[in-house]
Protein backbone atom coordinates (compact mmCIF):
# COMPACT_ATOMS: atom_id res chain seq x y z
CA UNK A 1 0.00 0.00 0.00
CA UNK A 2 1.03 3.59 -0.49
CA UNK A 3 2.47 5.56 2.36
CA UNK A 4 0.58 8.72 3.20
CA UNK A 5 3.80 10.70 3.08
CA UNK A 6 3.75 10.29 -0.71
CA UNK A 7 0.67 12.49 -1.08
CA UNK A 8 2.48 15.88 -0.99
CA UNK A 9 4.72 14.71 -3.82
CA UNK A 10 1.69 13.99 -5.96
CA UNK A 11 0.45 17.52 -5.38
CA UNK A 12 3.90 18.98 -6.02
CA UNK A 13 4.20 17.05 -9.29
CA UNK A 14 0.76 18.30 -10.32
CA UNK A 15 1.83 21.86 -9.53
CA UNK A 16 5.07 21.41 -11.45
CA UNK A 17 3.24 20.06 -14.51
CA UNK A 18 0.73 22.91 -14.37
CA UNK A 19 3.53 25.46 -14.17
CA UNK A 20 5.28 23.83 -17.12
CA UNK A 21 2.07 24.01 -19.14
CA UNK A 22 1.58 27.69 -18.32
CA UNK A 23 5.21 28.35 -19.28
CA UNK A 24 4.68 26.61 -22.61
CA UNK A 25 1.54 28.65 -23.34
CA UNK A 26 3.42 31.89 -22.61
CA UNK A 27 6.79 31.36 -24.30
CA UNK A 28 6.09 29.00 -27.24
CA UNK A 29 4.82 30.45 -30.51
CA UNK A 30 3.75 27.32 -32.37
CA UNK A 31 -0.01 26.94 -31.74
CA UNK A 32 0.33 23.14 -31.77
CA UNK A 33 2.80 23.28 -28.88
CA UNK A 34 0.54 25.79 -27.11
CA UNK A 35 -2.30 23.26 -27.36
CA UNK A 36 -0.05 20.51 -26.02
CA UNK A 37 0.84 22.77 -23.09
CA UNK A 38 -2.86 23.27 -22.39
CA UNK A 39 -3.23 19.47 -22.39
CA UNK A 40 -0.36 19.35 -19.89
CA UNK A 41 -2.21 21.75 -17.58
CA UNK A 42 -5.43 19.73 -17.83
CA UNK A 43 -3.51 16.54 -17.04
CA UNK A 44 -1.93 18.22 -14.02
CA UNK A 45 -5.39 19.08 -12.73
CA UNK A 46 -6.43 15.47 -13.32
CA UNK A 47 -3.45 14.22 -11.33
CA UNK A 48 -4.38 16.46 -8.40
CA UNK A 49 -8.03 15.37 -8.59
CA UNK A 50 -7.19 11.67 -8.64
CA UNK A 51 -4.58 12.10 -5.90
CA UNK A 52 -7.10 13.79 -3.63
CA UNK A 53 -9.73 11.22 -4.57
CA UNK A 54 -7.42 8.39 -3.55
CA UNK A 55 -6.23 10.24 -0.45
CA UNK A 56 -9.75 10.98 0.80
CA UNK A 57 -11.22 7.61 -0.30
CA UNK A 58 -13.89 9.40 -2.34
CA UNK A 59 -14.81 8.70 -5.95
CA UNK A 60 -15.98 12.23 -6.72
CA UNK A 61 -12.52 13.38 -7.76
CA UNK A 62 -12.39 10.62 -10.34
CA UNK A 63 -15.79 11.66 -11.72
CA UNK A 64 -14.54 15.24 -12.14
CA UNK A 65 -11.33 14.02 -13.74
CA UNK A 66 -13.50 12.08 -16.21
CA UNK A 67 -15.37 15.29 -17.07
CA UNK A 68 -12.05 17.11 -17.53
CA UNK A 69 -10.89 14.43 -19.98
CA UNK A 70 -14.08 14.80 -22.03
CA UNK A 71 -13.77 18.59 -22.18
CA UNK A 72 -10.09 18.28 -23.14
CA UNK A 73 -10.95 15.94 -26.02
CA UNK A 74 -13.62 18.36 -27.31
CA UNK A 75 -11.20 21.28 -27.01
CA UNK A 76 -8.50 19.45 -28.97
CA UNK A 77 -10.94 18.62 -31.78
CA UNK A 78 -12.06 22.23 -32.22
CA UNK A 79 -8.55 23.64 -31.80
CA UNK A 80 -6.93 21.38 -34.37
CA UNK A 81 -9.78 22.08 -36.81
CA UNK A 82 -9.08 25.79 -36.36
CA UNK A 83 -5.39 25.19 -37.04
CA UNK A 84 -6.05 23.31 -40.29
CA UNK A 85 -8.34 26.19 -41.30
CA UNK A 86 -5.61 28.74 -40.59
CA UNK A 87 -3.14 26.66 -42.58
CA UNK A 88 -5.58 26.29 -45.46
CA UNK A 89 -5.97 30.03 -45.96
CA UNK A 90 -2.21 30.22 -46.34
CA UNK A 91 -1.10 31.70 -43.05
CA UNK A 92 2.02 30.88 -41.10
CA UNK A 93 1.43 28.81 -37.96
CA UNK A 94 2.71 31.37 -35.44
CA UNK A 95 0.63 32.84 -32.65
CA UNK A 96 2.40 36.20 -32.99
CA UNK A 97 1.32 36.51 -36.64
CA UNK A 98 -2.34 35.57 -36.15
CA UNK A 99 -3.60 39.02 -35.18
CA UNK A 100 -6.53 39.69 -37.54
CA UNK A 101 -9.02 40.04 -34.69
CA UNK A 102 -6.97 42.76 -32.99
CA UNK A 103 -6.91 45.08 -36.01
CA UNK B 1 4.79 0.73 -4.22
CA UNK B 2 6.11 4.01 -2.85
CA UNK B 3 9.26 3.74 -4.94
CA UNK B 4 7.19 2.95 -8.02
CA UNK B 5 5.03 6.02 -7.43
CA UNK B 6 8.07 8.24 -6.83
CA UNK B 7 9.80 7.01 -9.99
CA UNK B 8 6.66 7.52 -12.05
CA UNK B 9 6.21 11.06 -10.73
CA UNK B 10 9.84 11.98 -11.48
CA UNK B 11 9.62 10.55 -15.00
CA UNK B 12 6.34 12.43 -15.53
CA UNK B 13 8.01 15.71 -14.60
CA UNK B 14 10.93 15.03 -16.96
CA UNK B 15 8.59 14.11 -19.83
CA UNK B 16 6.56 17.27 -19.17
CA UNK B 17 9.70 19.35 -19.53
CA UNK B 18 10.26 17.61 -22.87
CA UNK B 19 6.85 18.86 -24.08
CA UNK B 20 7.68 22.50 -23.43
CA UNK B 21 11.38 22.64 -24.25
CA UNK B 22 11.64 20.48 -27.38
CA UNK B 23 12.55 22.52 -30.47
CA UNK B 24 10.72 20.16 -32.85
CA UNK B 25 6.95 19.87 -32.67
CA UNK B 26 6.93 16.12 -33.15
CA UNK B 27 9.29 15.68 -30.19
CA UNK B 28 6.85 17.71 -28.09
CA UNK B 29 4.03 15.43 -29.19
CA UNK B 30 5.97 12.26 -28.37
CA UNK B 31 6.93 13.70 -24.98
CA UNK B 32 3.25 14.40 -24.36
CA UNK B 33 2.46 10.76 -25.24
CA UNK B 34 5.03 9.71 -22.64
CA UNK B 35 3.60 12.13 -20.06
CA UNK B 36 0.06 10.90 -20.62
CA UNK B 37 1.11 7.25 -20.39
CA UNK B 38 3.05 7.84 -17.17
CA UNK B 39 0.05 9.68 -15.71
CA UNK B 40 -2.08 6.65 -16.61
CA UNK B 41 0.38 4.48 -14.65
CA UNK B 42 0.08 6.92 -11.74
CA UNK B 43 -3.70 6.58 -11.86
CA UNK B 44 -3.30 2.81 -11.72
CA UNK B 45 -1.02 3.06 -8.69
CA UNK B 46 -3.58 5.35 -7.03
CA UNK B 47 -6.32 2.71 -7.50
CA UNK B 48 -8.20 4.60 -10.21
CA UNK B 49 -8.45 1.75 -12.70
CA UNK B 50 -11.34 3.26 -14.67
CA UNK B 51 -9.48 6.52 -15.25
CA UNK B 52 -6.38 4.52 -16.23
CA UNK B 53 -8.31 2.93 -19.08
CA UNK B 54 -10.03 6.19 -20.05
CA UNK B 55 -6.72 8.06 -20.03
CA UNK B 56 -5.08 5.52 -22.30
CA UNK B 57 -8.00 5.26 -24.72
CA UNK B 58 -8.89 8.94 -24.97
CA UNK B 59 -5.48 10.60 -24.66
CA UNK B 60 -2.93 8.12 -25.97
CA UNK B 61 -5.41 6.54 -28.38
CA UNK B 62 -7.40 9.44 -29.78
CA UNK B 63 -6.03 12.86 -28.87
CA UNK B 64 -2.37 12.12 -29.51
CA UNK B 65 -3.07 10.33 -32.79
CA UNK B 66 -4.97 13.46 -33.85
CA UNK B 67 -2.03 15.62 -32.83
CA UNK B 68 0.48 13.50 -34.75
CA UNK B 69 -1.73 13.46 -37.85
CA UNK B 70 -2.08 17.24 -37.77
CA UNK B 71 1.69 17.63 -37.35
CA UNK B 72 2.25 15.33 -40.34
CA UNK B 73 -0.31 17.30 -42.38
CA UNK B 74 0.79 20.83 -41.52
CA UNK B 75 4.54 20.17 -41.16
CA UNK B 76 5.26 23.15 -38.89
CA UNK B 77 8.78 24.53 -38.96
CA UNK B 78 10.81 24.46 -35.79
CA UNK B 79 10.80 27.87 -34.16
CA UNK B 80 13.88 29.79 -33.24
CA UNK B 81 14.87 30.22 -29.61
CA UNK B 82 13.35 33.21 -27.81
CA UNK B 83 15.74 36.07 -27.13
CA UNK B 84 16.35 36.44 -23.41
CA UNK B 85 16.25 40.23 -23.62
CA UNK B 86 12.81 40.31 -25.19
CA UNK B 87 10.55 42.15 -22.68
CA UNK B 88 7.68 39.79 -23.50
CA UNK B 89 9.87 36.80 -22.64
CA UNK B 90 10.89 38.40 -19.33
CA UNK B 91 7.22 39.18 -18.57
CA UNK B 92 6.32 35.55 -19.29
CA UNK B 93 9.02 34.27 -16.95
CA UNK B 94 7.83 36.64 -14.19
CA UNK B 95 4.23 35.51 -14.66
CA UNK B 96 5.37 31.90 -14.46
CA UNK B 97 7.20 32.61 -11.21
CA UNK B 98 3.99 34.04 -9.77
CA UNK B 99 1.90 31.07 -10.93
CA UNK B 100 4.53 28.66 -9.58
CA UNK B 101 4.51 30.31 -6.14
CA UNK B 102 0.71 30.36 -6.03
CA UNK B 103 0.39 26.69 -7.02
CA UNK B 104 3.00 25.52 -4.52
CA UNK B 105 1.50 27.57 -1.68
CA UNK B 106 -1.93 26.18 -2.56
CA UNK B 107 -0.67 22.59 -2.58
CA UNK B 108 1.06 23.15 0.79
CA UNK B 109 -2.22 24.45 2.19
CA UNK B 110 -4.03 21.40 0.85
CA UNK B 111 -1.61 19.05 2.55
CA UNK B 112 -1.63 20.84 5.90
CA UNK B 113 -5.41 21.04 5.88
CA UNK B 114 -5.74 17.29 5.64
CA UNK B 115 -2.87 16.14 7.84
CA UNK B 116 -3.52 18.61 10.67
CA UNK B 117 -7.12 17.49 10.95
CA UNK B 118 -7.17 14.74 13.52
CA UNK B 119 -10.31 15.31 15.58
CA UNK B 120 -13.68 13.87 14.63
CA UNK B 121 -15.64 17.12 14.31
CA UNK B 122 -17.84 17.83 11.31
CA UNK B 123 -15.40 20.43 10.00
CA UNK B 124 -12.75 17.72 9.90
CA UNK B 125 -14.93 15.20 8.11
CA UNK B 126 -12.34 14.49 5.45
CA UNK B 127 -9.62 14.12 8.07
CA UNK B 128 -11.79 11.57 9.82
CA UNK B 129 -12.21 9.72 6.53
CA UNK B 130 -8.45 9.45 6.23
CA UNK B 131 -8.24 8.00 9.70
CA UNK B 132 -5.17 8.50 11.88
CA UNK B 133 -3.91 11.29 9.70
CA UNK B 134 -1.12 12.32 12.06
CA UNK B 135 0.65 9.02 11.48
CA UNK B 136 3.07 9.73 8.58
CA UNK B 137 3.24 6.06 7.62
CA UNK B 138 -0.49 5.55 7.49
CA UNK B 139 -1.51 4.12 4.13
CA UNK B 140 -3.96 5.71 1.77
CA UNK B 141 -5.91 4.66 -1.24
CA UNK B 142 -9.26 2.97 -1.28
CA UNK B 143 -9.90 0.36 1.39
CA UNK B 144 -9.19 -3.05 -0.07
CA UNK B 145 -12.43 -4.46 1.33
CA UNK B 146 -14.56 -1.82 -0.36
CA UNK B 147 -12.73 -2.19 -3.68
CA UNK B 148 -13.06 -5.96 -3.58
CA UNK B 149 -16.71 -5.71 -2.71
CA UNK B 150 -17.75 -3.21 -5.37
CA UNK B 151 -14.83 -2.43 -7.67
CA UNK B 152 -13.55 0.89 -8.92
CA UNK B 153 -15.61 0.95 -12.12
CA UNK B 154 -18.80 0.17 -10.24
CA UNK B 155 -18.25 2.79 -7.57
CA UNK B 156 -17.36 5.48 -10.15
CA UNK B 157 -20.38 4.52 -12.25
CA UNK B 158 -22.55 4.74 -9.16
CA UNK B 159 -21.47 8.35 -8.69
CA UNK B 160 -21.60 9.11 -12.40
CA UNK B 161 -25.10 7.83 -13.06
CA UNK B 162 -26.75 8.88 -9.81
CA UNK B 163 -25.21 11.99 -8.28
CA UNK B 164 -23.69 13.50 -11.41
CA UNK B 165 -26.06 12.25 -14.08
CA UNK B 166 -26.94 15.76 -15.35
CA UNK B 167 -23.31 16.85 -15.96
CA UNK B 168 -22.69 13.49 -17.56
CA UNK B 169 -25.54 14.04 -20.01
CA UNK B 170 -24.39 17.61 -20.70
CA UNK B 171 -21.01 16.26 -21.79
CA UNK B 172 -22.76 14.52 -24.69
CA UNK B 173 -23.94 17.96 -25.82
CA UNK B 174 -20.38 19.27 -25.49
CA UNK B 175 -19.05 16.47 -27.68
CA UNK B 176 -21.83 16.97 -30.24
CA UNK B 177 -21.12 20.70 -30.54
CA UNK B 178 -17.38 19.99 -30.82
CA UNK B 179 -17.94 17.47 -33.61
CA UNK B 180 -20.25 19.83 -35.53
CA UNK B 181 -17.77 22.67 -35.07
CA UNK B 182 -14.89 20.59 -36.36
CA UNK B 183 -16.86 19.51 -39.43
CA UNK B 184 -17.90 23.12 -40.10
CA UNK B 185 -14.36 24.44 -39.75
CA UNK B 186 -12.67 21.85 -41.95
CA UNK B 187 -15.32 21.34 -44.62
CA UNK B 188 -14.40 21.65 -48.30
CA UNK B 189 -16.05 24.60 -49.99
CA UNK B 190 -16.89 23.87 -53.62
CA UNK B 191 -17.00 26.77 -56.05
CA UNK B 192 -16.68 30.10 -54.31
CA UNK B 193 -13.69 30.47 -52.02
CA UNK B 194 -14.54 31.18 -48.38
CA UNK B 195 -14.07 34.78 -47.28
CA UNK B 196 -10.79 35.31 -45.45
CA UNK B 197 -11.11 35.35 -41.69
CA UNK B 198 -11.67 38.89 -40.45
CA UNK B 199 -11.66 40.26 -43.98
CA UNK B 200 -9.03 42.87 -43.12
CA UNK B 201 -6.35 41.62 -45.47
CA UNK B 202 -7.00 40.00 -48.83
CA UNK B 203 -5.28 36.66 -49.15
CA UNK B 204 -2.72 36.18 -51.94
CA UNK B 205 -4.94 34.41 -54.47
CA UNK B 206 -6.69 31.10 -54.27
CA UNK B 207 -3.63 28.96 -54.82
CA UNK B 208 -2.73 28.40 -51.15
CA UNK B 209 -6.25 27.14 -50.44
CA UNK B 210 -5.85 24.19 -52.75
CA UNK B 211 -2.23 23.50 -51.90
CA UNK B 212 -2.44 21.16 -48.88
CA UNK B 213 -4.94 18.70 -50.39
CA UNK B 214 -3.10 18.53 -53.71
CA UNK B 215 0.22 17.97 -51.99
CA UNK B 216 -1.19 15.18 -49.84
CA UNK B 217 -2.78 13.54 -52.88
CA UNK B 218 0.46 13.73 -54.81
CA UNK B 219 2.34 12.19 -51.92
CA UNK B 220 -0.25 9.44 -51.65
CA UNK B 221 -0.02 8.69 -55.36
CA UNK B 222 3.76 8.75 -55.25
CA UNK B 223 3.78 6.42 -52.27
CA UNK B 224 1.32 4.05 -53.90
CA UNK B 225 3.22 3.71 -57.19
CA UNK B 226 6.57 3.20 -55.54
Amino acid sequence: MLSQSMFPWILLTAGFLFTLGALGVLIRRNPLVVFMSIELMLNAANLALVGYSSFLSSEEGQVFAFMVIIVAAAEVVVGLALMTRVFRIGRELDVDDLDEMSR
Amino acid sequence: MNGLLAGTLILTAIAGMGVVFSPQTIYSALSLVLTVGLLAVTFLILNAQFLFAVQLIVYAGAVMVLFVFIIALLDPASEERPRLTDPRFVLGILAIAGICAAVFVASRNGVTYVTSCTDQSAACMHGALVGAASDPYNTFGFPAAAVNQAGNVQTVANQLFHTYVLPFEVTSLVLLVAAIGAVYLTRQTRGAAPPPAGGARPEPGGAPQELPEERVEEELVAGGTR
